[in-house]
């Protein structure tokens, strides 16, 4: 049975040229892909803040309060010199007895950001979620 | 056989128009949203912390304060100084009440200069502040 003249017509019918579309569609991916730049995942610590005007401290402190205090070389808890990693095994310690303790960091106008980052990180490890930061 | 022919009559070609239609929709889309601009200052590093939690999805009202290493202030990467901050910060109090702040201050900046900024933030009536940290590194300079 020979070919009907009428289909071959439209066999040969104009074609879309797709070659342009498919490198400007390349172009465009190229320059995405260099220009994409990978960004960092930030985590949040949060802490309170005492008023500025407030009365001086009461003397009497509740049992379940905890201070740290931050210096430019080190860290202080309960009036004793500890390493980070000493710090970090005595709130986890804490903080299994009980989550709900105050926790107040002291830090000194001279001590680096990064001291205080590294107390409040440790805090958030141990999910201590009342922190308060003072400054000295 | 009527019905051969009518298959041979049509060659199978997709009709390409609406997939061209929709990738050059999705092209021109992400060209406009295209952020070039950071809105960070770049010279902050943050300290590593591996176990706050992650900012997913920042309150809108939310200011986020830049601290660089000497202490100079910056949001949205304009710089300003601690009385243009207090003034902005005040001015939005009493405009729409109380509204989270964030801290992005690099590990070097010493805690004066952070507590001047947490400072005018009391001073105003926001009590709760909140740090900003690297939880994931993921640029070459972060990991350090």
């Amino acid at each position: 049975m020979p070919k009907p003249k009428k289909s071959r017509v439209t066999s040969e019918k104009v074609q879309l040229e797709m070659t342009p579309m498919i490198d400007v569609v390349f172009q465009l991916m190229i320059f995405f892909i260099v220009t994409i730049k990978q960004e960092d995942i930030l985590a949040h610590l949060d802490v309170t803040r005492p008023a500025p005007d407030t009365a001086p401290p009461k003397q009497e402190q509740p049992e379940d309060l905890l201070t740290i205090q931050v210096y430019r070389d080190g860290f202080v808890l309960q009036g004793r010199i500890v390493s980070l990693e000493e710090l970090d095994r005595q709130l986890t310690k804490i903080a299994s007895y009980s989550k709900n303790v105050s926790v107040i960091i002291k830090c000194t106008a001279d001590s680096p950001h990064a001291h205080l980052m590294k107390v409040l990180d440790i805090c958030a490890k141990a999910e201590l979620k009342n922190l308060n930061v003072f400054s000295m | 056989m009527p019905k051969a022919r009518r298959k041979e009559d049509t060659p199978a070609s997709v009709d390409m128009t609406p997939m061209i239609d929709v990738v050059f929709q999705l092209m021109i889309f992400f060209i406009v949203t295209m952020k070039m601009t950071k809105e960070v200052n770049p010279d902050i590093r943050l300290e590593l912390t591996k176990h706050g939690p992650v900012i997913e999805k920042t309150d809108p009202r939310t200011v986020v304060v830049e601290i660089d290493r000497r202490g100079w202030l910056s949001s949205h990467n304009a710089k300003m100084d601690r009385e243009t901050f207090r003034n902005i910060i005040r001015a939005r109090y009493n405009r729409q009440g109380p509204f989270p702040v964030l801290i992005r201050a690099d590990r070097r900046t010493r805690h004066q200069d952070v507590r001047a900024v947490m400072d005018i933030c009391t001073e105003v009536g926001i009590w709760r502040i909140s740090f900003a940290g690297i939880k994931e590194p993921k640029t070459a300079e972060s990991r350090e």
